[in-house]
């Protein structure tokens, strides 16, 4: 606000020759009116990134494919045994929520490169909405989280994965994965701007290593050993992956998706202060 | 000016190796790294021992327990991310341009990749412990004498050395740290997945047997069964032909990377 002010006077202090341009300003920077249209500029830069960054996103794209052909080669005659139905319908979820949840790595290291070339700094400077920065970081991982879960719907159709729940459940279903990813690129944005760079990108593998193995989408919930079965039944991949396979294969959805609501408000509402105090100590460092 | 140049330093390359080690091993102790190097071989021995014990462990083809059947690959998952991260490593180096800074000073060109190297060997060493640890809880055991627990921690270690070569490779010739990223945990899950490690290659769809037998990591798999031995014969026996493709696959790798190698550090920008 401080940087507004000073902006708006400089058209009466350049008597030295110097000529800038007067913007007309409606509005506040931080006006409602000028987020909007502030995070969709961001927004379009991110992706626009992705797009011509092709080896990263083909990447982050196609790994999780491959795996799933591989979960379904390595695990499916001993899951269709146990549980009747084919495994299809917990490894497409799971693996879903494996690439929203390591894609969120590219937009964390990207942060961590921005922060540290200066870029961060000089957003800080133009009138820009403070709040459009971080906004728009997640905006664009929702979109690249849906077309990742699209992706891999159509590598699970191909496989025979299909939906017994009608259109509306299908539709819902891509959009499930963006609400728990969504929350881990909280996670990844929050450690990015905290931590050493090797150690975000090696802590948020291991977080999401161990929500794939121990979720209920890698192996039916009842093949874990009993004491450690509370704990996979209520970790977030597994409410996601239970979401999911209830609107496609069929079974309860309320009771699981409400689990995952709530793991991700949690995890928003514990890193929603330090990411924006974060960001902004990020944005003003030289 | 005569002091200046009679004092004129002359560096000792094992000297400037010594430095530019420490210069990446030192932040590892400080910044967190080492914790996650353990967690995540914690990580592939609950990971893989937990969920998949009951499912599969009918067929652990008549070894003594799951424990001793997953342990090999449980080994090898940990070195590879230990080594492959240091495709991040090394490319973040390249952007910042501290290799570049390296060649125009009096350094061996050899040096700064020899210290990433060392640096990655000492990655691996804890990853390799760590793992030991984390299956003896399990009940892994070694049975088959002290020669062959050093064989089988030397295997790890120059698998380890092998997969650094590539990482750093990859990241040196990328310099793009986003794209390594997907490129670390991904791939050896598949791998893995798609060995010997896990369950015994009958039990894949016949299409696919064939690469599952003869790719590197089924390979090791065998050759490190081997040299743990078993309580029971079925690890297998420790010879030439169990060993000795495991040994080609590395040195062949190491002998395909060089090449690659000496053309990104000779790429002037």
């Amino acid at each position: 606000m401080v940087v507004a002010s000073a902006d708006n006077t400089t058209a009466t202090r350049g008597g030295l020759g110097d000529e800038r341009p007067i913007v007309e300003r409606d509005f506040a920077e931080n006006s409602l009116r000028r987020l909007v249209p502030h995070t969709w500029v961001l927004t379009a830069r991110l992706m626009r990134r992705w797009r011509r960054d092709r080896a990263a996103v083909l990447e982050s794209v196609a790994m999780p494919v491959v795996l799933l052909v591989t979960l379904h080669i390595v695990l499916d005659d001993g899951i269709s045994q146990v549980t009747g139905h084919s495994a299809l319908y917990g490894s497409v979820p799971l693996i879903a929520m494996v690439a929203a949840m390591s894609g969120s790595m590219v937009g964390g290291i990207g942060l961590m490169r921005e922060r540290s070339d200066g870029f961060l700094s000089r957003l800080w400077v133009v009138p820009m909405h403070r709040a459009s920065g971080l906004l728009s970081r997640l905006a664009a991982d929702g979109v690249r989280i849906v077309v990742t879960t699209a992706v891999i719907l159509c590598a699970g159709l191909v496989m025979g994965f299909r939906f017994h729940q009608g259109f509306l459940a299908s539709v819902a279903f891509v959009f499930v994965p963006t609400v728990f990813g969504l929350a881990f690129t909280v996670i990844v944005i929050t450690l990015a701007l905290y931590a050493a760079n090797t150690l975000v990108v090696e802590g948020t593998e291991v977080i999401w290593g161990m929500l794939m193995f121990f979720s209920s989408g890698f192996v039916p919930l009842d093949q874990f050993p009993r004491w450690i079965q509370p704990v996979v039944q209520h970790q977030p991949v597994s409410y996601s992956v239970e979401a999911m396979r209830g609107l496609s294969l069929g079974g309860p959805v309320l009771a699981p998706a409400v689990g995952m609501l709530l793991w991700s408000a949690g995890i928003v509402a514990v890193c929603a202060i330090p990411m924006a105090v974060g960001h902004r100590r990020a944005s003003m460092r030289g | 000016m005569t002091v200046l140049e009679t004092a004129r330093p002359h560096p000792s390359t094992s000297r400037q190796w010594w430095v530019l080690t420490v210069r990446i091993i030192t932040p590892t102790l400080r910044n967190g790294e080492v914790v996650t190097l353990i967690a995540a071989s914690i990580m592939f021995t609950v990971g893989f021992y937990i969920p998949l014990k009951q499912m599969m462990g009918a067929l652990a083809n008549g070894m003594s327990s799951y424990a001793q059947y997953l342990m090999p690959l449980i080994a090898l998952q940990a070195i590879a991310f230990a080594s492959l991260s240091a495709a991040f490593r090394s490319a973040t180096d390249s952007v910042l341009g501290i290799n570049r800074r390296f060649k125009s000073m009096p350094i061996a060109p050899l040096t700064p990749p020899a210290s990433r190297m060392s640096a990655s060997m000492y990655r691996c060493s804890i990853a390799l412990a760590v793992s030991l640890v984390c299956g003896h809880v399990i009940g892994f055991r070694f049975y088959g004498g002290l020669a062959h627990t050093v064989g089988f921690c030397v295997v790890v270690l120059l698998i380890g050395a092998a997969l650094s070569f590539l990482g750093d490779l990859i990241g040196a010739a990328t310099e793009n740290p986003e794209a390594t990223a997907p490129l670390m945990l991904l791939p050896q899950l598949i791998l893995g997945f798609l060995s010997v490690g896990v369950q015994p290659v009958e039990r894949f769809p016949s299409w696919i047997q064939p690469f599952v037998r003869n790719q590197p990591a089924s390979q090791e798999v065998y050759a490190l069964r081997a040299l743990a031995g078993d309580s029971t014969p079925m690890a297998g026996p420790v010879s030439w032909s169990v060993i000795g493709p495991t040994l080609l696959w590395v040195a062949g790798f190491t002998i395909v990377l060089l090449p690659f190698h000496v053309l990104v550090a000779s790429r002037r920008r």
